[in-house]
């Protein structure tokens, strides 16, 4: 059963990471505080995660000013697109070796 | 990893792509509230004129009017609504990426046709004003349905059908305002609330 977990991410065993993954396959770019809403975390809790991922090259992160007020967004690089898609792959092949 | 964790893992991540990309707080309930309304309007309008057809300008101002009206009326029903439904879902209802695409994606076709509308109004070409706003409004729906429940397109297909027919027709504005506006949206608000909002 081992060898059909393979094509599983280790960055994407976390549900945090995961979830951040998922928001941002749907939408082409999500702010801190949507994506803070969105899977109830906490500012330091999102960022640390978000920084794991950026640090992967998975997602890309673009700190601005809107007025005075500090707005960073993340999107989504092409490495993450396939990384999270072939995660996907991975545990759908699994579900189908179970059945 | 059991097999079952793998499908809520899988169902989880769906849930949140719909989640933050779909404005879901849209009620069933006031679609079939705003097609009462529309039906309640074309009622009147049809027994204050006399008959269905609206043929002279005098007619026409009264019907515009009126529809101007109920085009407000409707707005604000689902408005609100939707903002209610949030609520008792804990559905977030704030002015994000999401709600601002459907907005846009609705209210360009819609201004657009508006703009046609007055214009023709304005060289009292009456004629074809039911056809245009039934068009428009399905183009609308059709457009926004990306960002909301994509059921929503089959309205604006309905729609779009409606207006595209009433085109060929003279005479018959009153009727097939009632048929998009008043029957469709009942039709369509008791298939959505059956479909989408049942045992929640």
């Amino acid at each position: 059963m081992i060898a059909n977990l393979d094509g599983l991410n280790k960055a994407f065993e976390s549900k945090i990471r995961l979830g951040i993954m998922s928001v941002l396959m749907a939408n082409e770019s999500v702010d801190f505080t949507t994506m803070k809403s969105l899977l109830e975390l906490t500012d330091g809790n999102l960022a640390s995660h978000a920084r794991s991922l950026e640090e992967l090259g998975y997602i890309c992160c673009e700190k601005k000013f809107i007025g005075r007020k500090p707005n960073t967004s993340y999107s989504i690089t092409d490495l993450g697109r396939a990384a999270f898609s072939a995660h996907i792959q991975a545990l759908a092949s699994f579900i189908n070796t179970q059945q | 990893m059991e097999n079952k964790e793998v499908i809520n893992t899988l169902n989880d991540i769906k849930d949140l792509m719909e989640r933050s990309s779909k404005f879901k707080a849209i009620s069933g309930l006031s679609i079939l509230i705003v097609g009462v309304l529309a039906s309640l309007v074309s009622a009147f309008i049809y027994f204050f004129l006399g008959d269905y057809t609206i043929n002279t300008p005098f007619k026409w101002k009264i019907t515009i009017i009126m529809a101007l009206g109920l085009l407000l009326l409707a707005f604000l029903t689902v408005f609100v609504m939707a903002y209610l439904k949030a609520k008792r879902h804990s559905m977030r209802f704030t002015m994000d990426a999401t709600m601002r695409k459907l907005l846009i994606n609705f209210f360009v076709p819609m201004l657009a046709g508006g703009l046609l509308c007055l214009a023709l109004v304005q060289q009292q070409h009456y004629g074809l004003i039911s056809s245009i706003t039934l068009i428009f409004y399905g183009l609308a729906l059709i457009n926004c349905s990306h960002f909301s429940y994509p059921a929503l397109r089959y309205l604006g297909y309905v729609e779009l059908a409606l207006g595209l027919i009433d085109c060929f027709l003279v005479d018959y504005a009153l009727l097939f305002w009632f048929l998009g506006f008043g029957v469709a949206h009942i039709v369509f608000g008791i298939i959505f609330m059956l479909k989408y909002e049942r045992s929640k």
